[in-house]
């Protein structure tokens, strides 16, 4: 009996003292800030490309880059403004198991489509046709842009701009104005308790990590007898493994946060950065070679380890329950 | 030796032989999947008083099993994306068959016997195709795949049969996956869930789908009534802060949109339910990521009933009220009395009356 006493006493202690994180901090530390990046960074685009629409243009070239850099840092938030109207999917419209964006693009240009003139209709496309993946084919895929007027070509270029610019200043002002309030402040409908607000937090933490060991590397791993090297994200423009970073790099600042900054969690995080910046294979190639396919796959399990040490370890102190059921998703 | 276990099988089949009967294997009133402390994954059968009345080992984790209407029989389906299904021989406690699917094709977890158990049917991914499929396997012919038809969508997951015992109604997710990619969702965008009721040689008969501002809304099990109302159970692939219905009835036979219950019903469940079964006048589902079983009345669905269990999934119906099972070994009725101490097994997804 005493000694369930002093075990009552030692946990209600500890918890007198123990920090919460607070999800307003992340609001302001995370979102907000990487949002703003996205926004200045996708205007950035949208000017590079209203004054040079050449798809051979660098300051074009260099600012699809950086605002996809943007872009992969907040990839991982996928709730509340960037699911209102599909903004999400229309900035990034990926896995595309059935080609729709290149078969989309090719008729549009066939068809020297109008839609392209016009940005409040452009925003209407199908999302498959909009956004960087759409961007990427149009910069880097010459067979598809040779098989139109180059102004045409030049007016979609600038269509998509445009729209990935819009997109982005939306999903910021959203944030600003609304929706980092209602986080930083629970006790509204969407989020009646901190608690929420941070199981939110969790739950995009875990779905970043999963859709960059499942996806980002499991598309192109595919299997030993069957590896998929083209099916690499954003190969053309050879993203494929800076996608990787990037997102583990942004989704390690969310982790920290979460988890008050667990050693654990940061040593997991240090060594799958570590391995991914050492693979030196930007278009992940090696998927098809041996050798090269075990390192990634390496890396791929260094990713699991931190889902696995997140869903064990800090998800419960946040009420997130690693249960058999629960993390099933059947 | 395959030879002799077919044969036997015929003449079960046929009715030739002295039919074996649950009560060999304990009497067992309901199937569970689960996995074991020492990390085996198992079948169990549960008496109607939550005992264990067998356990039978499987080479991975289980989802759900279907039970043969006339044989004492079940199989049990390994979990998405599973290759295997294995026939329980309730009389051995054995393996009799073990179902292995075609190239190209993997299970979801589910199937369907006939009402006469002739024929089994299995919801599958073409997943090349990205395609859902009904497999088609003759119970007679030791389980011999004699067919496959479209399922009517993408990602097939629950199968049931009507009681009129012509019409299967099937859980098209519309989830595209892809095994290469583990569980990645590969359309969300585009997603498109659908219920659809097939003849038993794969005729549409009627589909349902939701309307638009439910698009990412995926059908995933279903329970049927004695009525042939069908209760689905849905899993929201939006904004999880989104309040939508994850319950909803539908009647083949009224040329009507289906019924959906009330949306704030749903709040901190995650947008996720795991399982659904129904009596005479009640629904239940149950929430694993919000830890409850939600109790419906089948007329209106209005919620009267909530049970607080983490990680509950597990229900099938009693003849008033329902038993459950959680990932946490509790077995118990969804009144919440009569709880025993949970056993040392996660019992999986799916319990299924026998």
């Amino acid at each position: 009996m005493k000694a369930l006493l002093s075990t009552v006493f030692l946990l209600s202690t500890s918890a007198g003292f123990a920090d919460t994180p607070l999800p307003g901090t992340t609001v302001d530390t995370h979102v907000l800030p990487g949002y703003e990046t996205l926004a200045a960074q996708t205007a950035e685009l949208s000017l590079a490309a209203a004054t040079d629409c050449s798809v051979e243009s660098p300051d074009l070239v260099a600012a699809y880059h950086d605002a996809f850099d943007a872009w992969i840092a907040v990839s991982h938030l996928r709730f509340g403004p960037s699911e209102r109207n599909d903004r999400a999917f229309a900035l990034a419209f990926w896995p595309d198991p059935r080609s729709a964006t290149p078969k989309g693009l090719a008729a549009l240009i066939a068809d020297q489509d109008t839609v392209a003139a016009n940005p409040d209709e452009f925003a209407t496309v199908s999302v498959a046709l909009r956004g960087f993946y759409a961007l990427e084919q149009l910069l880097f895929d010459s067979q598809l842009t040779e098989a139109g007027p180059q102004e045409y070509i030049c007016q979609l270029v600038r269509a998509i701009a445009n729209d990935i610019a819009q997109n982005a200043s939306e999903i910021l002002l959203d944030w600003k104005t609304e929706y980092g309030n209602l986080m930083a402040n629970p006790g509204n409908a969407t989020y009646r308790t901190p608690d929420e607000a941070l199981q939110q937090f969790f739950t995009a933490l875990s779905t970043g990590l999963e859709f960059t060991a499942e996806t980002r590397l499991g598309r192109p791993l595919g299997t030993f007898d069957r590896p998929r090297p083209n099916r690499a994200e954003a190969r053309r423009s050879g993203r494929s493994l800076r996608n990787v970073i990037g997102s583990l790099t942004a989704t390690k600042q969310l982790a920290e946060q979460l988890s008050m900054n667990d050693p654990k969690v940061e040593e997991a995080f240090n060594a799958a950065i570590q391995r991914a910046t050492e693979l030196d294979d930007p278009i992940l190639a090696g998927v098809a070679s041996p050798q090269e396919r075990f390192r990634i796959e390496v890396l791929k399990q260094d990713i699991d380890n931190i889902r696995r040490i997140l869903a064990e370890q800090v998800g419960p102190s946040l009420g997130i329950a690693a249960g058999f059921n629960s993390l099933d998703g059947d | 030796m395959a030879n002799r276990r077919a044969f036997i099988v015929g003449m079960l089949a046929t009715g030739l032989l002295p039919k074996a009967t649950w009560a060999d294997v304990g009497s067992p009133a309901f199937l569970s999947a689960g996995l074991t402390h020492d990390g085996t994954y198992v079948l169990c059968g549960l008496t109607a008083s939550s005992q264990i009345a067998f356990t039978f080992p499987l080479p991975a984790r289980g989802h759900a099993a279907a039970v043969h209407p006339k044989l004492a029989q079940a199989v049990a389906f390994a979990r998405r994306p599973g290759t295997f299904a294995i026939v329980l021989d309730c009389a051995s406690g054995r393996e009799s068959v073990r179902l292995i699917a075609p190239a190209g094709r993997h299970f979801y977890g589910h199937g369907a016997y006939s009402a006469d158990g002739e024929l089994l049917f299995t919801t599958e991914n073409d997943f090349d195709a990205g395609k859902g499929v009904i497999g088609v396997w003759s119970t007679r012919d030791h389980y011999a795949r004699i067919g496959e038809f479209s399922s009517g969508g993408i990602g097939p997951h629950d199968i049931k049969l009507l009681p009129d015992g012509q019409t299967l109604v099937v859980a098209n997710g519309g989830i595209e996956t892809h095994p290469e990619s583990g569980r990645t969702k590969l359309n969300l965008p585009t997603m498109k869930s659908n219920l659809s009721y097939l003849s038993l040689d794969g005729h549409i008969l009627g589909q349902v789908e939701l309307s638009n501002e439910y698009q990412r809304n995926s059908i995933r099990h279903l329970a049927v009534s004695q009525e042939a109302t069908v209760a689905f159970a849905m899993q929201w692939q939006g904004d999880l802060t989104d309040q939508v219905p994850l319950l909803g009835t539908h009647r083949l036979a009224d040329d009507r949109p289906p019924k959906l219950a009330n949306a704030d019903t749903f709040h901190n469940l995650q947008g996720y339910v795991g399982s659904v079964a129904a009596n005479l006048r009640t629904i239940a589902i149950t929430a694993p990521r919000g830890g409850a079983l939600l109790e419906f009345s089948a007329q209106d669905l209005r919620l009267i009933d909530r049970l607080d269990l983490a990680d509950v999934c597990g229900v099938a119906p009693l003849r008033s009220g329902f038993i459950c099972t959680s990932g946490n070994g509790h077995v118990g009725p969804s009144n919440g009395h009569g709880f025993g101490d949970p056993y040392p097994i996660k019992w999986d997804n799916h319990l299924v009356a026998v």
